[in-house]
Order: C-alpha cells, then sequence, then structure tokens
C-alpha cells in the first residue's frame, strides 16, 4: 500500500486488490448470475397474470365497500339533515319566574321596557 | 466494467422484453454487486440476497434509468441501498471486535498463514468502519469509481468522499500495519 495523502484522487491498487480478495464471493458467479434469471423468470410470470383476473379478485370486495359506504353516507345524511327539536308551545307559553320578575312586580314606578325584556329572556 | 454504450443498448434491449440482455448485464455487474454488498453486510449470504434485491429493483426501475448517464453508478445506488435496506430489516450482526491477536501484539503468524488470515482481517477491519466510509473506500479502491461517481452513488458532496476515503485508508492502514510488509 503507498500512503494515502489527503483527499488523494488516485485508487491505491495493492489496497484496492486485497479488498477485492477479501469481499469476493467463494461461490461461482454463474450460480448467483443463475438465480438472478429464475427471480427475473418468476417476476415476469407474476406480472404476465391478466388484468380482468385481477380486477376480478377485487371485485366482490369492492361491492361490499361500496355498499357499506353507501350505508354509512345515509345515515350519516339523514342525521345532518334532521332538524333540531323545537320547544313545545305549552312550553313557550308559560310563566316565567325569577328575580327580574320579582322586581318588575315590586316596582312602583311602570317598568321600562328592558326590565320587561329582561325579566322575559333571563330564565332561559 | 462494460463500456457505457454497450450498456445502454442492453438497457434497451432489457427495456424491450430481451432476457439476454438483462442477463449480460447481470453478469457484468454481478461482481461488483456482490462486493459492494458484502461491504455492507459483512455475510456473503445476506450480500448475495442484497445483491439479487438491488439487480431485481434496478429491472423494475429501468425505465427511470437516463441512458445519458453511465449504468454502473445508477446500478450500484440501488445495490449499495438494498444492501443497506437489508441489513436495518434483518438487524445483521455486526462482526465482532477485532481479536488483540489480529490488532497486533500478538504471536505474528507464518508466511503462508497470512495470505489466509489477511481476508478475514481486511473484512474486520471493514467492519469496524462507519457504513458510508466503507462504500466510498470499496467503491473508489476496489471498484474503480471517481469521487463524482461515488458522490451520486452516496447522495453525498464529492469532497465528502475524499474525505470517506482517506479516514478509511487511513483506519485499515493502521488495522493492517502488521500486513504491511508481506502485501508489499
Amino acid at each position: 500500500m503507498r500512503d494515502s495523502q489527503p483527499f488523494d484522487h488516485r485508487p491505491d491498487p495493492e489496497l484496492g486488490a486485497a479488498l477485492r480478495a477479501a469481499l469476493d464471493a467463494k461461490g461461482d458467479q454463474s450460480a448467483f448470475v443463475a438465480r438472478v434469471m429464475s427471480q427475473y423468470d418468476q417476476a415476469l410470470n407474476r406480472a404476465s397474470i391478466p388484468t380482468l383476473d385481477i380486477l376480478a379478485s377485487w371485485f366482490r370486495p369492492g361491492i361490499a365497500a361500496a355498499t357499506a359506504a353507501l350505508v354509512l353516507g345515509f345515515v350519516f345524511g339523514r342525521a345532518l339533515l334532521q332538524p333540531a327539536p323545537t320547544e313545545s308551545i305549552d312550553a313557550a307559553l308559560a310563566p316565567v319566574e325569577g328575580s327580574g320578575l320579582a322586581a318588575l312586580v315590586t316596582a312602583q314606578d311602570p317598568p321600562d321596557a328592558s326590565v320587561v325584556f329582561t325579566s322575559l329572556v333571563e330564565p332561559q | 466494467m462494460g463500456s457505457s454504450s454497450d450498456d445502454e443498448g442492453l438497457v434497451a434491449r432489457t427495456l424491450a422484453g430481451d432476457r439476454a440482455a438483462f442477463g449480460v448485464l447481470v453478469e457484468r455487474y454481478a461482481g461488483q454487486a456482490r462486493r459492494v454488498a458484502r461491504a455492507v453486510l459483512g455475510d456473503p449470504d445476506d450480500a448475495d440476497d442484497a445483491a439479487q434485491d438491488g439487480f431485481l429493483s434496478a429491472l423494475v426501475k429501468l425505465a427511470q434509468f437516463d441512458p445519458r448517464r453511465p449504468f454502473g453508478p445508477w446500478l450500484m445506488r440501488i445495490v449499495a441501498n438494498a444492501a443497506t435496506d437489508r441489513r436495518r430489516r434483518r438487524n445483521v450482526r455486526r462482526v465482532e471486535p477485532l481479536e488483540p491477536s489480529l490488532v497486533g501484539g500478538g504471536p505474528r503468524p507464518d508466511a503462508a498463514a497470512i495470505r489466509s488470515e489477511l481476508g478475514d482481517r481486511l473484512r474486520a477491519a471493514l467492519a469496524e468502519l462507519p457504513e458510508r466510509r466503507r462504500k466510498a473506500v470499496v467503491l473508489f479502491d476496489v471498484e474503480g469509481y471517481s469521487h463524482a461517481e461515488i458522490a451520486g452513488i452516496l447522495g453525498i458532496p464529492e469532497g465528502t468522499v475524499r474525505s470517506e476515503v482517506f479516514h478509511a485508508r487511513r483506519r485499515l492502514r493502521t488495522l493492517l500495519a502488521d500486513w504491511k510488509e508481506p502485501m508489499t
């Protein structure tokens, strides 16, 4: 190995040869190539499955998923569109009570409009 | 390593479905791919699995390859990434630290033993380096790629590649000091 200078741009042939020998696989290279080509063939076979077969395999789960989504959408949409329950007429017309009402009854002067309004609104 | 124009033709034929053309590419780069993978993984069987993953991954991505650029660095990037992925997935055991007798200071083996132990020692020394440094020194000193090409393969600046190669060499030299004389 020659002395390595900082940022030497030349490969070190001796170190390279030693590392190459250390990293080279013991096994036959042709066996490795054959193995990769076998995988290549298998990949090609997998890729040649007709598209229609794949679509057919998706058909049933797809129908089930679409049905479920439709039902869920209907239920959710219905819940959203349903109006909120309104107060009954009897409850709306029932007399109100509270401190505002007491102030209205005990006052000596005619009530101000805002006091009347407050006595109606406050208990709610 | 084949010429760039050869590779370009083989890539085009592979894309057209020519099985034999892909076979030539695999034969041409098998040694290199296996060595780079072994530099990352250590174990030769894991390395072959990773190299195979790399070739098949390259096949899948072949349409993305820019034929104006050299094929080797593009392929090595994929192989190196495949090796790194495999190391992460399998949590490959780290090579045990060098025994004191290998690091130095122990009894010196005879000349015949030196040659047979050199490979083990180098692999152990490599295993002590950070992965990126390992890749850089192997791609530079073993596979003959330029700093610029290695920068592309590893996705790091060229200056960092120079630094990694320098530090890897220095470390290897330290670890292999006892073996320096027989090698030269």
